[in-house]
């Protein structure tokens, strides 16, 4: 909660006529000063809030720093637009009227609605801003509307020559879809320091026309909690598909890499592939007696690895196919060849007695000393060969069922 | 005397600091030290660092720790504004602080409110110390004009300047002297319990 005594520079220059923020620029920054109003006012009871104009007939304090909102508020209607905003001036009798406050506890603020072109030069701005930071005033500036004439840097160089200890802010709003309230309410100007008391957001959220500013739609200030789990479990998602996409990439890489060696990653690919299909068929202790479960086995590890190494694959042929369509058709060419020739490649692993033992030993529950076991290695061994034969036979309409 | 309180300070403490907190102030004889009457709530400090704020130089316990001081934020200049909860009497003042940052020229104000920096000079000072680097290091308190601080309801004290010219003044202490005046300190005043 923090004290303060904040007076409130309105840009009611002819500038302010302009209709890119709805509904006119005026009225859009006259809903966000009584916004702002309300939040200060309600952050602490002894806050007070003074209104002053900086253009028309001369800078002019409507509402001497004051706790009745009502009045701050009433002093905002019938406010004339017209003349140039004299931004200095302003600032100077802002400070003057700070300076004078009751409650000699209040911190001073001076916060600046600036639609206008700024007129002064960067080291008048920023000798104004020395004294501003001399006299323990924060000022913090709503930069929107005209931005030529290197209007953002000089308010930019006025902020820094005040900031101490970053109690003073800049938000530069550009016209768009969103209200200028709006997208004040996120802003450390409408927060305060400790970053969004709660008394303020509240103010905002019940001023604001619905939840749509807030993450997920539900104000943290209303729901703490769901809001905690909403965002914590946001978070595990991100951070989980952010592993998914960093093993992609490492994947994609690796690939682009053996492309570029031999053009024949998808044998990689199907390498990887086998030992889990092999696996699959080892657990169901009769591998070879029929072609189906082999066929079976083949489109889980498909299934695994199409879902997962193959589309990476694909990607980086897709990438490789963008570059060069030459590449692109050999890779094609090679992934068929893979494809033709993956059962024989499966059998051929089965032939290998050391890999299938070490799958065996690291399989739970299967003892690869075992009789059976051995018996069963043995006839496999018998059956790899036979087998071979038969796929020269069947490999014409294999491709397609490898491929699903 | 200065000898004998490190004495005694030693036989107190196991480990005797032989520099600073040695010799203690020398107080007028009669006034006491108004820090007790210093009305906290109102006091403001302009061109004060936040994190060396004017609580380091002025309060009792922090204003006597050396690694705490008041520094000042954009330029040399310190404005701080003291209100006390009753009128006093000021006698006399102390500043300390650094050989080479600590405050030169000190402009002390009686009973003016909303004093700022633009109108400074619009008022003659009731005293203006010029210290020097002794004074900053001795715990003797400079004597102010005593007549021109009899009805001190609250102090302004404008430092315009310090030793070395340089841009940043540190204070470590701040201590102020005198004499309440005898007025009703409705602090005091208690709901009287039925009998």
């Amino acid at each position: 909660m923090v004290l303060e005594a904040t007076m409130i520079c309105i840009d009611n220059s002819e500038w302010m006529r302009n209709g890119d923020y709805a509904p006119s620029r005026f009225q859009a920054q006259a809903d966000a000063v009584n916004l702002i109003c309300g939040a200060k006012t309600q952050s602490n009871p002894e806050n007070t809030v003074g209104v002053m104009t900086m253009a028309g007939k001369g800078v002019r304090v409507l509402v001497t720093p004051t706790s009745d909102l009502g009045k701050i508020l009433a002093c905002m209607h019938g406010l004339e637009v017209g003349a140039e905003a004299n931004l200095a001036a302003a600032i100077q009798v802002a400070q003057l009227a700070l300076k004078h406050r009751q409650n000699k506890r209040q911190q001073q603020r001076i916060i600046a609605f600036i639609g206008s072109p700024v007129k002064y030069d960067k080291k008048v701005l920023e000798t104004i801003g020395k004294k501003l930071k001399k006299n323990n005033v924060a000022l913090d500036i709503v930069d929107f509307g005209e931005s030529d004439d290197e209007k953002p840097e000089k308010l930019e160089a006025l902020i820094a020559a005040v900031n101490s200890s970053d109690s003073s802010h800049i938000v530069h709003v550009p016209p768009g879809d969103n209200a200028l309230s709006d997208v004040l309410l996120s802003t450390p100007i409408f927060t305060g320091e400790e970053g969004g008391s709660g008394f303020a957001a509240s103010a905002a959220a019940a001023a604001a026309t619905g939840a749509s500013g807030f993450e997920f739609g539900v104000d943290p200030n209303v729901d703490p909690e769901l809001a905690l789990a909403l965002r914590l479990s946001m978070e595990e998602e991100r951070a989980r598909q952010e592993a998914i996409a960093k093993k992609a990439a490492e994947d994609t890489s690796n690939t682009e890499n053996k492309d570029h060696a031999s053009s024949s990653n998808s044998d990689s690919i199907m390498a990887e592939a086998e030992p889990a299909s092999n696996a699959a068929a080892d657990d169901k202790k009769q591998p070879k007696d029929d072609d189906d479960l082999l066929q079976q086995a083949l489109a889980m590890s498909m299934e695994g690895g199409a879902s997962g190494s193959a589309a990476v694959a694909d990607a980086a042929m897709a990438e490789a196919g963008a570059v060069d369509p030459d590449l692109a058709l050999a890779l094609q060419m090679s992934v068929q060849d893979a494809n033709m020739s993956s059962d024989s490649d499966m059998s051929k692993v089965f032939e290998d007695r050391s890999f299938v033992k070490s799958i065996l030993n690291s399989l739970p529950g299967v003892d690869p000393n075992d009789p059976s076991v051995k018996d069963l290695l043995a006839s496999l061994h018998g059956q790899g060969e036979q087998e071979k034969k038969e796929d020269k036979s069947d490999k014409s309409d294999e491709p397609e069922d490898g491929k699903n | 005397m200065a000898a004998a309180n490190t004495a005694a300070a030693g036989a107190a403490t196991p480990a005797p600091a032989p520099a600073a907190p040695a010799a203690p102030v020398q107080v007028p004889r009669g006034q006491v030290d108004l820090a007790d009457f210093i009305d906290w709530t109102g006091v403001e400090c302009l061109n004060q660092d936040s994190s060396h704020s004017i609580t380091n130089a002025l309060k009792q316990g922090y204003r006597d720790d050396e690694g705490l001081y008041l520094a000042s934020d954009s330029d040399e200049q310190l404005l701080i504004y003291i209100p006390f909860m009753q009128v006093v009497k000021l006698h006399s003042a102390l500043f300390k602080g650094p050989e080479e940052e600590g405050p030169k020229t000190v402009k002390l104000f009686s009973n003016k409110e909303h004093m700022g920096f633009s109108n400074v000079n619009d008022y003659p000072p009731s005293d203006t110390l010029d210290l020097s680097a002794d004074h900053l290091a001795e715990n003797k308190p400079a004597t102010l004009k005593y007549v021109k601080f009899q009805n001190v309801r609250s102090l302004t004290i404008f430092i315009e300047d310090n030793q070395s010219g340089s841009d940043v003044t540190k204070i470590h202490k701040i201590a102020l002297y005198g004499t309440t005046v005898d007025t009703t300190n409705m602090k005091d005043l208690k709901k009287i319990e039925e009998h």
